[in-house]
């Protein structure tokens, strides 16, 4: 049997769907449905559809799970009351925000204002066709697709600022070039940590670096590089400490101040998106993608789509430490934010490629064994 | 210079690594039951609370309790309510009504409290003043409705609360013997009967006059040669007397 995939399966359905319709329907019609090209399009809509609402679904999921553990962090339930152990209550809440209605400041750029959420919106999901989460399971195998997903990931704050500048609102503004501040300063350690895991793998595609992985995950030789790589996520995705563009206490609802209803609701899922991407990242770089270790019993790693629970679990792991460290640390001052990401991140991120580089040449490890790619 | 450095990066490595323990024991001990009650699907009462809520110190809450002294909805016995208007009079939110209730002579209906919970403080100054101690105040403590007319509990609804048997709160404190008495300026009395026909304990007995001889020249007063005659032991101080007294001649005051 081949591997499941999910444009296979699409494909599939879509072609006997198609034909059998042709079959049953009389001659002008059939001939135009059981054209090679209408199957190739709409198996690609199919595509991308299922992968954009299993995107969607899960991104919402994760607000679920924040709310659910975030409440355990602070000995109480979270939404108990809507569905099941409140799993629709992010539905719910929505719902509410697309009836809402949808405004802007007299000031407001109309322009900006509107764009901005949308695409920051699209910036975000668009990650979710870039990377893999099992094989055959991605829009497609690019040779840098790694390149290509911190290219979009690093797009999207540009929006943010955008938004900001455009609500005409010195609390938004503020936001904004926090934000601003934020992502450049933490952008440059997030490449210098990947620059590591790029060369212990050798590649640029995220694929390959996850099969890279098959003989020990990058996690532990580059455990200098993993904590540069989650704190600049952390920035990343402002959340707390480093939350300062949307700081309650000081800037109301910092770049988002002036958006409600449905823009409101487009910038959360988007941050939201984003910080499930983050973790994506994280797996996919450090901690071995959707393969698990040698020593794990065949039962365990056999069953079908065990590529992607196996890699939903450790999202969801690597996003539990967030949602901990969420729960324990307080928010930086912009001062000591900047002054971490510009004079230790980026020498710790230098640092973490000299060790990479000394791996390379060491070819194999005492403890955690030899690179796959050299041969052994 | 170099160990204010060690210092602050040791510093700085606990501001870290510290909340993170403690939140993550925190996480452990209520991962399988925060100590959020999901209230109204259960409640402090049920069995398996017993003991795992404290109040206060060294006193874990039992089954149907809350806290001793608490101030809930009133309970009334409207058998033993003798009309008395006192707790309408102490009441300083006014939210008690005296309204008519069945069982009472047609010409002198009986009334007893009706409550708005609205207006309510919970401050049962109505149960400490209540002279039979019919009315008094309960454990209950939900009272949540959908309609705002709904918040006004009749004297019925108040029996049904009665009726339920709930805990009771004892806040009555016993109040100071009062040394106050309803006494009488005879000059002014006409001997009209209606102190005696309003007292709700029926303690005022009117009492007959010597009928005085009139001398030459003297009209006598138009009255009916009667006076009333306060039983102090049986009286509630309510001042009903005083009140429908037509000619004010009862008022306040110590016996010497």
């Amino acid at each position: 049997m081949a591997p499941l995939s999910l444009y296979g399966v699409s494909n599939s359905l879509v072609s006997t769907l198609l034909l059998h319709l042709a079959a049953v329907l009389p001659a002008p019609l059939s001939t135009l449905l059981s054209n090679g090209d209408l199957i190739l399009l709409l198996s690609v809509l199919v595509f991308c559809g299922t992968l954009l609402g299993a995107s969607l679904l899960n991104t919402i999921l994760l607000i679920w799970f924040e709310r659910k553990m975030l409440g355990r962090f602070m000995d109480r339930r979270g939404a108990m009351h809507v569905g099941y152990a409140g799993l629709l209550q992010n539905f719910a809440d929505g719902l509410k925000l697309f009836r809402k209605h949808t405004f802007r400041p007299q000031d407001a750029d109309p322009l900006g204002f509107f764009s901005a959420p949308t695409a920051y919106m699209v910036a975000s999901i668009v990650m979710f066709g870039i990377l893999p989460v099992s094989t055959g399971w991605s829009a497609g195998t690019l040779p840098l697709s790694l390149l290509l997903a911190l290219v979009v990931f690093s797009f999207a704050p540009l929006f943010i600022f955008l938004g900001a500048w455009s609500s005409a609102n010195k609390y938004s503004l503020i936001g904004g070039m926090r934000s601003a501040a934020q992502m450049i300063a933490y952008e440059v350690p997030i490449l210098l940590a990947v620059v590591a895991v790029v060369l212990l793998s050798g590649s640029f595609d995220l694929t390959t670096i996850v099969n890279e992985q098959r003989n020990y995950w990058f996690w532990g030789p580059l455990f200098l590089a993993l904590i540069v790589f989650v704190a600049g996520m952390l920035a990343e995705m402002e959340r707390i400490p480093f939350d300062l563009p949307e700081a309650e206490a000081e800037l109301v609802e910092g770049w988002n101040t002036e958006f409600g209803g449905m823009l409101f609701a487009f910038f959360m899922l988007a941050d939201y998106a984003r910080a499930l991407v983050g973790s994506y990242l994280i797996v996919l770089l450090f901690l071995g993608g959707w393969t698990l270790p040698s020593w794990v019993p065949a039962p365990l790693t056999n069953f079908p789509l065990a590529g992607i629970f196996w890699f939903q679990v450790k999202t969801y792991l690597v996003f539990g430490v967030f949602i901990w460290i969420r729960a324990s640390l307080p928010r930086v001052r912009t001062d000591q934010l900047l002054r971490v990401g510009w004079m230790r991140m980026i020498p710790l991120s230098l640092l973490s490629i000299v060790l990479a580089a000394l791996v390379v040449l060491a070819k194999c490890l005492p403890v955690f064994g030899c690179l796959p790619s050299m041969g052994s | 210079m170099s160990e204010s450095t060690t210092a602050e990066s040791n510093s700085s490595v606990l501001w870290v690594a510290k909340p993170l323990i403690t939140a993550a024991r925190q996480f452990g001990k209520s991962l399988l039951r925060p100590s959020t009650i999901v209230y109204p699907f259960e409640r402090l009462e049920d069995p398996k609370f017993r003991g795992a809520v404290r109040i206060a110190p060294g006193k874990p809450i039992g089954v149907g309790q809350v806290w001793d002294n608490y101030r809930g909805v009133h309970a009334l016995n409207i058998e033993t309510c003798i009309s008395c208007n006192l707790c309408a009079f102490s009441c300083p939110d006014l939210c008690i009504d005296m309204v008519t209730v069945p069982g009472g002579d047609p010409k002198h209906p009986k009334k007893c409290p009706q409550i708005d919970y609205g207006k309510c403080s919970y401050c049962g100054f109505c149960s400490d003043a209540c002279p039979e101690g019919c009315l008094s105040m309960t454990t209950r403590y939900e009272l949540s409705v959908s309609k705002r007319s709904d918040m006004i509990y009749s004297p019925q609804r108040l029996e049904e609360v009665f009726k339920a048997k709930l805990p009771m709160s004892p806040i009555r404190v016993e109040r100071p013997k009062n040394e106050d008495a309803i006494l009488l300026d005879p000059p002014l009395c006409i001997g009209c009967n209606a102190c005696a026909r309003d007292c709700p304990t029926k303690c005022i007995t009117m009492v007959d006059l010597p009928k005085p001889v009139a001398k030459a020249g003297e009209k006598l007063p138009k009255r009916i040669w009667k006076e009333p005659v306060v039983n102090d032991s049986d009286c509630v101080r309510c001042g009903t007397c005083i009140s429908v007294c037509p000619k004010e001649c009862l008022f306040w005051g110590t016996h010497r």
